[in-house]
């Protein structure tokens, strides 16, 4: 297993937001947490990277605890986050933005860098403006760009789809598909159920921090409990 | 009025902005990064200008301060290292107790030995009386440096570590003040609270410029402390380190997921903070040839009016409110005497506040932007 989450436990103070949870990412799958509001999907992401000291449980990455790690420390093993709401650096000029998403290598990026200005022809635009007039969708790219950068092994997003349009929304899905075709590792925290079922290999559902359903995509889309697991009810 | 003496006014004005200068940037530096109004940084000012004088005049014990500060820095580096391996817990208390042990004896061995003078003594004799600035250089920078990171460790770190929440502002601020007081009254009751003269080693040395009489160390001083900010401010825009440290400004909880370690880019800040303020309290000595354990003080609410006039956060509104502030200091001195010189300064802070509130060249969000 490439990434292997055992009984996690975060606590936030009282508020215990994932109770002993398990997970587990192959090379080369897409996963995705599904869950309602407070499911506790952010922190699962979170206590993964190491922003959130867990309060038990184990975290491996390709065997190795790093539990003890770092966010850097993580970053540099391969491990990258796109957190929720983009965090793309405003002040920063789109392209000062990617290359700090390669702040972690030493060698040279520069034709990566190019690569995505291909891919993505309206970040090639504003390369040098200021990250802050890229419109809502152009900061998903960007923020994805940004991780691809660090040239990880998983990439971990954080609600991607948060506020872009049906036709974005589909655009971003087919980029994260086409991502996991390269060989990049995905794990995919969404609202949105379907798109991400559609996408992914298998799925999680979490409720009120632990998982109350897992499966394969398919299983997951033709189970009534996907339903309830939303709507909070039993 | 003799507006003859304006020319001459003018050229004074910029020279005591320069080394405003260093100091507003040290500030700006700090809260734009970390938004915490560091005030070590006139303590630091102070302490370096004063180290500089009292090596200048000969005075051992400075060594010995020296000598007490670096000893302080390298056992918390060490306890740190201690903390962090991976060792039995009975082990790292021994461990820990020893350092105190040993901390405490080379203490008493200091300040009972005194041995600043005699050190001091060999060096006049090898190096002779003319090195004593180079000496003064040295002493004062690395007093600085290793103080700074002295005073990260126990305001930005301490507070972050145990409330987790580099915003909290208020802490650190409250600790840097009490590092302020510790370092004030350190001076003053080594060396008390009156003026400290001493000699330029650079003499009168000028020259004139038509009707404008220009002093040779306070030019290089000036152009010295303008090529310093400039150099910094190249670093922040182009380098790897300068986009990192705009990273952790605008989001410091999303630099760590670029890979970027905040702890350890804090405590570079704080040095580069503390040796600007190292230049400039050094070059303030050989200029002024005059300092006080006050004079931090001074300098720090002009440096803070400058910054707040150029705009919190904002290097190039640092500069140019010192500069600002420099002028108009000298040229209210000129036209209505020493003893009002505060009230022009203040009263332009006031009236720009109220027209632009969030300096000249200030951003409207704190936090965001800020280089």
């Amino acid at each position: 297993m490439l990434l292997e989450v055992e009984r996690l436990d975060v606590r936030y103070g009282r508020n215990h937001a994932i109770r002993a949870l398990d997970l587990e990412l192959a090379e080369g799958e897409i996963v995705t947490v599904l869950g309602a509001n407070g499911a506790g999907k952010s922190s699962l992401l979170k206590a993964v990277q190491g922003t959130v000291k867990p309060a038990a449980g184990a975290v491996r990455l390709n065997g190795e605890t790093v539990t003890g790690w770092s966010s850097p420390k993580r970053v540099r093993a391969g491990l990258t986050l796109v957190p929720e709401g983009r965090q793309i650096f405003v002040s920063l000029t789109v392209h000062e933005n990617l290359q700090m998403g390669a702040y972690s290598r030493s060698d040279n990026f520069d034709r990566e860098i190019d690569e995505i200005y291909e891919r993505f022809p309206n970040l090639a635009a504003r390369r040098d403006m200021l990250a802050s007039v890229l419109s809502g969708g152009e900061q998903q790219m960007l923020a994805i760009s940004r991780a691809l950068l660090a040239r990880p092994r998983i990439m971990m997003l954080d609600e991607p789809s948060l506020g872009l349009s049906p036709i974005l929304v589909q655009s971003l899905f087919d980029l994260i598909a086409d991502l996991n075709r390269d060989g990049l590792t995905i794990l995919l925290v969404e609202q949105n159920t379907h798109m991400a079922l559609q996408t992914a290999h298998r799925g999680y559902v979490l409720e009120l921090g632990a998982t109350v359903l897992s499966g394969t995509a398919e299983e997951l889309l033709a189970d009534d409990r996907l339903e309830e697991a939303y709507l909070g009810g039993n | 009025m003799d507006l003859s003496q304006l020319p001459q006014q003018i050229v004074n004005g910029l020279m005591l902005g320069g080394v405003y200068v260093m100091v507003a940037v040290a500030f700006t530096l700090i809260i734009g990064m970390l938004n915490f109004l560091n005030f070590t940084v006139p303590a630091l000012f102070m302490l370096a200008a004063v180290l500089m004088w009292a090596i200048l005049e000969g005075h051992g014990i400075a060594l010995d301060l020296t000598a007490i500060a670096v000893l302080l820095v390298l056992a918390m580096m060490v306890a740190d290292r201690l903390q962090q391996a991976r060792l039995p817990a009975s082990v790292k208390t021994v461990g820990a107790l020893g350092l105190v042990a040993g901390a405490c004896v080379f203490l008493w061995l200091i300040l009972s030995f005194k041995p600043g003078p005699a050190v001091f003594a060999w060096l006049d004799g090898a190096v002779g009386a003319s090195g004593r600035w180079l000496l003064g250089i040295v002493v004062a920078f690395a007093t600085v440096a290793v103080l700074s990171l002295l005073i990260e460790r126990f305001t930005y770190r301490y507070m972050k570590a145990k409330y987790g929440d580099a915003t909290e502002h208020a802490l650190p601020l409250v600790s840097s003040l009490g590092f302020l007081i510790v370092i004030e009254h350190t001076v003053i009751s080594t060396w008390g609270s009156d003026s400290l003269t001493t000699e330029s080693p650079f003499g009168n040395a000028s020259f004139e410029l038509g009707p404008v009489l220009f002093s040779v160390p306070q030019l290089l001083s000036l152009i010295l402390s303008l090529a310093i900010v400039f150099g910094l401010s190249v670093m922040l825009k182009t380098t790897k380190l300068g986009r990192a440290l705009r990273s952790i400004a605008e989001r410091p909880d999303t630099a760590p997921l670029m890979g970027v370690e905040v702890s350890r880019i804090v405590p570079v800040v704080y040095v580069i903070a503390g040796l600007l303020c190292a230049t400039a309290g050094i070059l303030f000595t050989i200029n002024y040839t005059t300092v006080d354990a006050y004079i931090g003080d001074t300098v720090a609410t002009v440096a803070i009016a400058g910054m707040v006039l150029g705009g919190l956060g904002n290097v190039w509104g640092a500069i140019v409110g010192a500069m600002l502030i420099g002028m108009v200091e000298v040229m209210s001195i000129y036209m209505v005497g020493a003893t009002f010189k505060k009230i022009p300064i203040w009263g332009l802070l006031l009236l720009i506040l109220i027209v632009r509130p969030t300096g000249l060249f200030g951003h409207t969000a704190i936090g965001k932007g800020k280089f």
